[in-house]
């Protein structure tokens, strides 16, 4: 699947341009530590907002980034994902529902 | 059974071992306002002021983080990666800085040059990482990339003009215990 196939089933609200890159698996992680381990073509989710996390998804090369319970990154997040070409999406449940929807959704 | 590579004609693909957590945890020396870093696997990173040679070493902050070593999955070479306590996106704040230059070359709005750090943050001692180290985490984080257009440089952090003034984003967990 597609992140514009994703966006497009109105689950998520899209906090900038979610690009169209392939999702190649899901990896869920609130460390940045963790996260720099992953291969290209993840889509992360994570409860994290700050700099660092962009940071480490764009060395990691991810589909996009999935922001549960409602968390809003800052705008200088925004500016540095728009930068990176790095999809930012919101989702307002927990994480255990969003894995849940995602795999409804046909992400694997 | 998988038939090694001889070593020396071996295209690396690599892939990261010995993984382990810790802090990385950062000191200063008020007498000469050297930093250094250590990489600790402590349960709690030590805080500790201690005198070393000249210099008097105070904590000045920690954050989670993670090491580990590169092993290529064909002929099985490691590269121990010891010396490098984090890496660091560069957020070209300073054209002056030898760091801002390593990206100046590359074409395009793609290439993002990422800083590995040694311990020596001051580089009193003129040591950094090694370079058998930057080479093999360029060919790492650059293989499999999506985009064709897209390139990660790995740099050691000798170049960097200043480490006060440096906007650079260290890729550690910083404000873990904020998100709630």
């Amino acid at each position: 699947m597609r992140v514009s196939e994703l966006v497009k089933q109105g689950v998520f609200k899209s906090f900038n341009d979610p690009g169209d890159k392939e999702i190649k698996g899901v990896y869920i992680s609130d460390m940045v530590s963790d996260i720099i381990g992953i291969g290209p073509g993840n889509l992360l989710v994570t409860l994290q907002t700050h700099k660092n996390l962009i940071a480490a998804a764009n060395l990691v090369d991810v589909a996009a980034i999935v922001f549960s319970r409602g968390k809003t990154p800052t705008d200088d997040v925004v500016a540095l994902a728009n930068k990176a070409g790095i999809g930012l999406l919101g989702f307002e449940g927990d994480t255990w529902t969003l894995a849940k929807k995602l795999y409804e959704l046909g992400v694997r | 059974m998988t038939e090694k590579r001889a070593r020396g004609s071996c295209r690396h693909r690599w892939a990261m071992s010995n993984i382990r957590g810790g802090y990385l945890v950062v000191e200063g020396c008020f007498h000469c306002r050297h930093r250094t870093s250590f990489f600790s696997e402590e349960p709690v990173p030590p805080q500790d002021d201690y005198r070393e040679g000249d210099h008097f070493w105070s904590y000045l902050g920690s954050s989670q983080a993670s090491k580990f070593d590169l092993k290529c999955r064909l002929c099985s070479m490691e590269v121990p990666l010891r010396d490098i306590m984090a890496l660091m996106l560069c957020m070209r704040c300073d054209p002056e800085c030898g760091i801002y230059r390593a990206g100046s070359g590359e074409r395009g709005n793609k290439t993002w040059v990422y800083v590995a750090l040694c311990a020596d943050t001051s580089h009193a001692s003129k040591k950094c990482v090694s370079k058998t180290g930057i080479k093999a985490l360029n060919e790492y984080f650059n293989s499999g990339l999506e985009d064709p257009a897209k390139k990660i440089i790995v740099v050691s952090c000798a170049s960097r003009r200043s480490v006060d003034t440096c906007e650079g984003i260290v890729l550690a967990d910083v404000g873990l215990t904020e998100m709630y």
